[in-house]
């Protein structure tokens, strides 16, 4: 492979991973779009949430001498900061959700817009004010090895945060489409009152959607810690942004479009930033999302619904 | 209950609360009175600090406030000798330059502020320098190393640490004199500080003959900079030039060598941080290189007993980047304050023309600080123009040696 091969192989891989932290964060928006036609600016910070869970889980768990004794017990100590932060991240999705949205649910549709960006605001100063206003070292335990196949190299850190973003999607594919309670959140998705009608719970289907977006994203966020070494209270505004980027890019609603969007969101930011400017990366990005909702207003997945009258 | 009845109740309470205020009162001024006989004499005269106490910086800026605080406990009993109450007035700036102003603004507004110690980053320096010109209050920067700050025209702008062009072209010329790096990609992070420093490491590192690889810009919070490192790399230069602070620059340095970028992270005095090493790894920033505003703790001439002194006050706290340049500042305040006391009077020190007397008094500086000998040039600037070399060893800084 000859150098400049082995750069943009090397970019692919930067990109993908940068990208599959996008795109889990991506599905929580697109999840929720798509049940609620509510755009969850409180999104974002379920991405921070979880990356402090992650980290305080996995700093109590490290004190216990068993878990750091050998390999598998090692995993098993990752396994569980993973679960306990994303369901502690997915009981907090259910909890705004009960209290800030639900009551706003046949309100106008500016009023949960504003009540999430209130949500959003306030979770971002609880953790300045609770835990700390400075960037707090996010520990690795394991040993990072690289792997250099011709001209790029690849961490165990990016496999180990490409597999386990595409093993989350397919999960959540499978479970959308195969299961009854995927079955329901389809049909809620389509229609909520007639599927109320069909003896479909709508609420739990909500609350269920509340669940699995923010648990998606508390995995991102914790993704976030370990590659990037530190987290922060704001460290959500960012790749929230460019999450809701991917999902509408992908087709906003679509769970396959938001994964597409994020992957491609995450690749375009690297090539941008290597063989444009590191500057322009981001209006790069954004100049694509431009350029695709002009020529496909839906999104590069999303479907043409013509306007309901 | 009978109207009457709970009218007789609200008067009752009324009167209880009445009673309760006063005898509150009567407490407060008891204490005043009590505490020291003649509190009510003095004037009351503060030093305004600003510096980001929250956000990614906050290390460095809340070094600075313990730096002013130990300045102002240590002047304060021979200043209430004079008949003045001095105390400090710290508001954060968040190292925000909309929040930097609204900070200054709070402050000159009130008139016991005669000067202040502020900010840490350029970019906010340099907006709020323009409201404390307006206000005619003295500002002496501890921190803020852009040379524009001092260059508006503003007579009543100060700093103590060295400015980029002298950092940025002592770096350069250490790296390819000294540490023998020849290549080097620089980046910046798009601020006032960073572009300057990195523009004046280029400049000076090309003019010895160094070849400068690539010059690439970034943003700060940014967190991804594996594309820009994987770039980097290709180039293969000997050294990263990272203009900016350790939030983004600890990443480079992490980043660049999980890529296999094998050469050493460098920058100026925003790296000077153990944060720096901690968000790097210690693994990642061994070796890294960072250039720092005047001479190593233990060399300046009065470090011992600061660091005494910073001890007894803030047990547990780690002396910061700027800590001494903070005292320093403050000091040259508070000696302005003590000149223009004992020529104009105590009651002239806030007044407007006390307030010019200060700016004055400062301009004339020349005093042995922490930092060494503390006066101005004509532009406001530092004389003393020292610059350290570091190096992460052990996962710490210490200055580096051949």
């Amino acid at each position: 492979m000859s150098a400049e091969l082995g750069i943009i192989a090397q970019q692919f891989v930067n990109g993908i991973t940068l990208g599959g932290m996008y795109a889990l964060l991506a599905l929580g928006y697109t999840l929720v779009y798509g049940i609620l036609l509510m755009i969850n600016f409180a999104h974002a910070e379920m991405f921070m949430f979880g990356a402090y869970v992650g980290l305080f889980t996995l700093q109590g768990l490290s004190r216990i001498a068993f878990f750091t004794s050998s390999g598998p017990a090692l995993l098993l100590l990752y396994v569980l900061t993973f679960l306990i932060a994303m369901i502690a991240t997915g009981i907090l999705g259910v909890v705004i959700e009960r209290f800030a949205y639900r009551p706003l649910r046949h309100a106008p549709r500016l009023a949960p817009l504003i009540s999430a960006i209130g949500v959003s605001l306030f979770l971002q100063n609880a953790a300045l004010l609770w835990i700390s206003s400075r960037s707090l070292p996010f520990p690795v335990l394991f040993e990072v090895r690289t792997f250099r196949i011709g001209g790029a190299s690849i961490s165990s850190m990016q496999i180990l945060i490409i597999v386990t973003t595409i093993v989350l999607m397919l999960v959540l594919d499978s479970f959308v489409s195969r299961t009854r309670l995927g079955k329901s959140m389809r049909a809620t998705s389509q229609d909520r009152d007639t599927a109320g009608l069909m003896g479909i719970d709508i609420n739990r289907v909500i609350a269920l959607t509340f669940f699995i977006g923010p648990a998606l994203g508390a995995a991102a966020g914790i993704f976030s810690g370990m590659y990037y070494g530190n987290i922060k209270y704001n460290m959500g505004f960012i790749p929230g942004i460019k999450a809701f980027t991917a999902a509408v890019v992908g087709g906003i609603g679509n769970l396959r479009g938001a994964m597409l969007g994020g992957f491609l969101i995450g690749l375009l930011e690297s090539l941008a930033a290597a063989y444009i400017s590191t500057g322009y990366k981001d209006v790069i990005a954004f100049v694509v999302l431009i350029i695709v909702l002009i020529f496909k207003p839906g999104g590069l997945l999303g479907e043409s619904v013509a306007e309901k009258v | 209950m009978s109207v009457a009845k709970s009218k007789r109740l609200f008067a009752v309470i009324a009167m209880l609360v009445v009673l309760a205020m006063t005898v509150t009162a009567c407490g407060g001024n008891g204490d005043a009175d009590g505490g020291d006989g003649d509190t009510a004499d003095l004037v009351e005269v503060k030093i305004g600090v600003s510096s980001p106490f929250t956000g990614d910086v906050a290390a460095l800026g809340t070094g600075i406030r313990n730096g002013a605080q130990l300045a102002i406990e240590e002047a304060a009993p021979e200043l209430e000798e004079m008949g003045i109450k001095l105390s400090m007035l710290a508001v954060d700036d968040a190292a925000d330059p909309k929040t930097g102003v609204n900070a200054a603004n709070q402050m000159v507004s009130d008139s016991a502020v005669v000067g202040i110690v502020a900010h840490l980053n350029s970019g906010v320096s340099i907006p709020t320098s323009a409201v404390y010109n307006e206000a005619g209050v003295v500002q002496v920067s501890p921190a803020s190393t852009n040379p524009a700050l001092t260059l508006q025209g503003f007579e009543n702008v100060f700093r103590v640490c060295t400015i980029d062009t002298v950092q940025g072209s002592f770096a350069a010329e250490y790296a390819y004199d000294e540490l023998g790096f020849t290549s080097v990609a620089v980046i910046d992070d798009s601020t006032p500080y960073g572009e300057g420093l990195a523009a004046e490491f280029a400049a000076a590192f090309e003019a010895k003959g160094g070849t400068v690889t690539s010059k690439d810009k970034v943003q700060v919070k940014d967190q991804d900079f594996t594309a820009l490192v994987t770039k980097i790399r290709a180039d293969s230069p000997d050294l990263i030039y990272f203009g900016g602070m350790y939030t983004e620059a600890a990443l480079v340095s992490k980043q660049s060598k999980e890529a296999g970028f094998e050469g050493p992270t460098m920058g100026g005095d925003g790296l000077y941080t153990q944060q720096f090493v901690d968000i790097a790894g210690a693994a990642n920033a061994e070796g890294d290189f960072s250039t720092s505003i005047g001479l190593p703790l233990v060399e300046q001439p009065k470090g011992q007993e600061f660091t005494d002194m910073f001890e007894a006050t803030f047990p547990g706290q780690t002396i910061e980047a700027y800590d001494t340049y903070a005292y320093d500042a403050t000091m040259v305040v508070v000696e302005a304050i003590k000149a223009v006391a004992a020529d104009l009077g105590v009651e002239e020190v806030t007044s407007a023309a006390g307030k010019q007397a200060i700016i004055e008094a400062v301009a004339a500086t020349n005093m042995q600080g922490v930092t060494g000998i503390v006066s101005f040039d004509e532009n406001g600037d530092t004389t003393n123009k020292a610059v350290t070399p570091y190096v992460v060893r052990d996962g710490a800084w210490v200055p580096y040696t051949n």
